[in-house]
């Protein structure tokens, strides 16, 4: 979904690895070319990022690969982070966007309790945070200068006593729904996730939600589909859950997957003849 | 011979021109289609609930339709992010407004001052079509339209967004009674005049003509109906008046009242603002 | 398409069918002719409408009037509008990778036979190269086709007997063409019933 970078065309590239390491970063002055220096293209992406309410909170997954280009750069990355006791943010696209996201974040949310030590001071429940991430990325949008990221927060707002699933991209186009996906997960999960949803809440939502198990499972089968045909992702992911009482990230897991049907293939693997 | 053999390659495609920019597009469409009808003492301002990028459906439920005053409501239709944010920026002027002339706007201002707004961003615009309704300082009701850099007019009605060229034509007929004639001897046809029934089915019929034939629209639709003050409600809120399927709610004065003045008591006060929902296909 | 300009709408109604389209002929924005009628019959059942390319209008016409004479005199009798919409799709396919610019509409009734004593009204439309479409409703095409779409479907309804569906297709019409730049400049109508056809031009607006 993240746009593949742009093929070199200023100078040699013996490997062919894509995108060259001189490509212009944000915030840097242009120079022969054209006025405007805040364009920028994301360099090492994250892919899909899925969400789902369910009848006692909401989840979030996302794998654990920063891509850089076609090559599988960083396996080990995780982009799934809580922010407080009650909020999580789950993050794709550029990976150093969201490094410095995390950072400005983390900050605010450390004053914020530096105040709390004083003072009856409120915690940022998930829609503040959510508001505050939207208008930050329209501001950027605004000055042609974005943050080039898609994020889904998923939260429990104490007061309310309800899950909270929303996202907020690079555009600062925002929309909340039960269900959630970003990017390849839009068109590969997302149906499958309202289905699964549908199932028992129906088209109105005012059933049953999915219990914590159910809900599991659907995230566990939509990431192996993901892995089977989004190319830019890895059997190797994390969830989020996320209730009253508070954050629990998953360890790193995969997926059980079946290659048996590949042997009788040509042009599927490694070839006899 | 062997100098020119095998040029290195970054010499062969040495670019000629800039390179190729991948220039960062701050603009989206996220369809969805709008539509304001005015009465003479009643406005009705609907939207659809879809929210779509390309063949996405992002969401079913996001608002495109908003209560400004008791007085004013706010349709807008294009890149959503702007839209919100849009609308964002209108309430807090009229908030300061209201602080600084303790009254809220009227609404021939508010379209004004929409104007103001949307062309103040002419070289940067907000990619949205907005079209403002409700309850004029005479207590007719009044259609504004806007296009995204503040070009605007009043109204008899106006269909703005993806399935504004399915439903546009559709309203000439129906609300200006354009190719048609009374019959002779008859009273003549003057727009704006219709019954709040004839409206609301007319607005359900666009929306669920425009879900059949356009990919964009669907899912859900929300009506807001302003009326003038003291103006009976029996056509909205007796028994049949709605359509199967719908549900009706009054929302909430939002005026502080200032000085106190207003007559608590029958909630009859001021303009009266309901918003009906009612379902639309999802396919 | 937009060469030239023209709408056309097709509809069924109660045992009649309704073709009618525009009069305007254009050079892009500029109007050239008031006078370009896009539909032509092939029978006193069947009738159908060209929008599209105004060359290419005429060169269809003519290749279809050709090719129906031909089916006339090999089988002895009249095609019926099923037959005719394959006809005029085969004709287009061919022409597949450098097609006419035409986007017919077709609405007849098929002549009452001992096999189907009450053959239902019958309308189809088809793409530019030939891809058929048999509605149960109406049919549109031309430039102003989104909005034509947009009010008969807010308009038409089952079982119009002939002189509703008049009324009907010729709002459809009129109101779709006049939110259309390059479709309007007058209007004809056919109505197509067992025993008769009605023709009227439509008094529309001519700006």
């Amino acid at each position: 979904m993240w746009k593949q970078p742009a093929p070199a065309n200023s100078s040699f590239n013996e490997y062919n690895t894509f995108p060259l390491p001189q490509t212009q970063r944000g915030g840097q002055s242009s120079h022969a070319h054209g006025p405007i220096g805040h364009t920028q293209q994301p360099l090492v992406t994250g892919t899909s990022v899925l969400g789902l309410k369910f009848d006692k909170g909401v989840m979030i997954a996302a794998d654990n690969l920063a891509s850089y280009g076609s090559l599988a750069r960083f396996r080990d990355i995780q982009r799934l982070h809580p922010l407080g006791k009650h909020t999580l943010l789950g993050v794709a696209g550029d990976m150093s966007d969201f490094q410095w996201l995390k950072k400005e974040l983390d900050g605010l949310l450390r004053s914020e309790d530096a105040l709390a030590l004083t003072d009856s001071h409120p915690s940022l429940s998930p829609k503040n945070i959510y508001e505050l991430l939207s208008n930050l990325f329209y501001a950027r949008r605004s000055k042609m200068n974005p943050v080039w990221n898609a994020v889904l927060v998923g939260g429990w707002d104490k007061v309310k006593e309800e899950s909270f699933l929303a996202y907020v991209d690079l555009l600062g186009t925002t929309y909340t729904a039960p269900t959630l996906a970003t990017g390849f997960g839009a068109h590969l999960a997302q149906p499958l996730l309202r289905e699964a949803y549908e199932a028992k809440a129906g088209i109105d939502g005012e059933g049953p939600l999915l219990t914590q198990e159910e809900a599991e499972k659907v995230l566990d089968d939509c990431m192996k589909v993901l892995f089977y045909r989004d190319a830019r992702s890895i059997n190797k992911y994390q969830v989020a859950t996320i209730t009253a009482g508070g954050v629990t990230i998953s360890d790193s897991r995969s997926a059980d997957t079946y290659w048996k049907f590949a042997e009788g293939l040509r042009g599927y693997g490694a070839q006899t003849q | 011979m062997a100098l020119y053999h095998n040029p290195p390659m970054a010499y062969a495609q040495e670019p000629t021109t800039a390179p190729i920019e991948h220039r960062f597009n701050p603009y989206s469409d996220n369809g969805g289609s709008i539509l304001a009808i005015a009465g003479s003492d009643f406005s009705v301002i609907a939207g659809d609930t879809r929210q779509s990028e390309g063949y996405n459906i992002q969401t079913r439920y996001a608002r495109k339709v908003w209560q400004l005053t008791d007085k004013a409501v706010l349709a807008t239709n294009g890149f959503a992010a702007d839209g919100n944010n849009f609308v964002k920026r209108v309430k807090q002027r009229l908030e300061w407004y209201e602080h600084a002339h303790h009254k809220p706007m009227g609404l021939k201002s508010i379209a004004r001052m929409i104007q103001t707004m949307l062309y103040g961003k002419r070289f940067f615009p907000y990619y949205v079509y907005n079209i403002l309704g409700g309850i004029e300082e005479d207590g007719t009701g009044a259609v504004y339209s806007f296009d995204p850099v503040g070009s605007y007019e009043r109204e008899a009605c106006r269909a703005a967004g993806a399935a504004q060229s399915l439903i546009q034509p559709f309203l000439d007929n129906q609300i200006y009674f354009k190719n048609q004639q009374p019959e002779p001897g008859a009273a003549p046809f003057i727009p704006g005049n219709l019954p709040l029934g004839t409206v609301l089915s007319l607005v359900v019929d666009s929306f669920t003509s425009a879900t059949e034939r356009h990919i964009e629209v669907g899912d859900g639709m929300e009506i807001y109906v302003v009326m003038k003050r003291g103006r009976t409600t029996d056509d909205l809120l007796g028994d049949n008046k709605l359509a199967p399927g719908m549900t009706i709610e009054e929302l909430p004065s939002l005026g502080e009242s200032v000085g106190g003045v207003e007559s608590e008591g029958e909630g009859q006060g001021g303009e009266r603002t309901f918003l009906v929902r009612q379902a639309l296909k999802r396919d | 398409m937009e060469l030239n300009g023209g709408s056309v709408v097709a509809m069924i109604g109660k045992d009649c069918v309704a073709i009618a389209s525009d009069l305007r002929l254009g050079n892009q924005a500029v109007g050239v002719a008031s006078n370009f009628d896009k539909v032509f019959p092939v029978n006193d059942k069947l009738y159908y409408g060209l929008p599209g390319l105004a060359t290419d209008v005429y060169t269809l016409k003519e290749h279809l009037r050709f090719r129906v004479n031909m089916y006339r005199m090999k089988e002895e009798r009249e095609i019926t509008p099923k037959t005719f919409t394959h006809l005029v799709s085969s004709t287009l396919y061919e022409k597949r990778f450098g097609p006419f610019f035409i986007e017919p509409v077709v609405a007849g009734l098929p002549t009452p036979t001992e096999l189907d004593p009450h053959p239902k009204p019958f309308i189809s439309t088809m793409d530019t190269i030939g891809c058929i479409t048999t509605p149960k409703d109406f049919a549109v095409a031309g430039t102003a086709a989104d909005k034509l779409y947009g009010v008969a479907e807010g308009l038409w309804e089952p079982d119009l007997e002939p002189e509703d569906l008049f009324e009907t297709v010729s709002q459809t019409l009129l109101n779709a063409v006049d939110r259309d730049a390059l479709s309007g400049w007058g209007a004809v109508v056919h109505i197509i019933t067992q025993d008769k056809v009605i023709t009227r031009t439509l008094r529309a607006r001519m700006d």
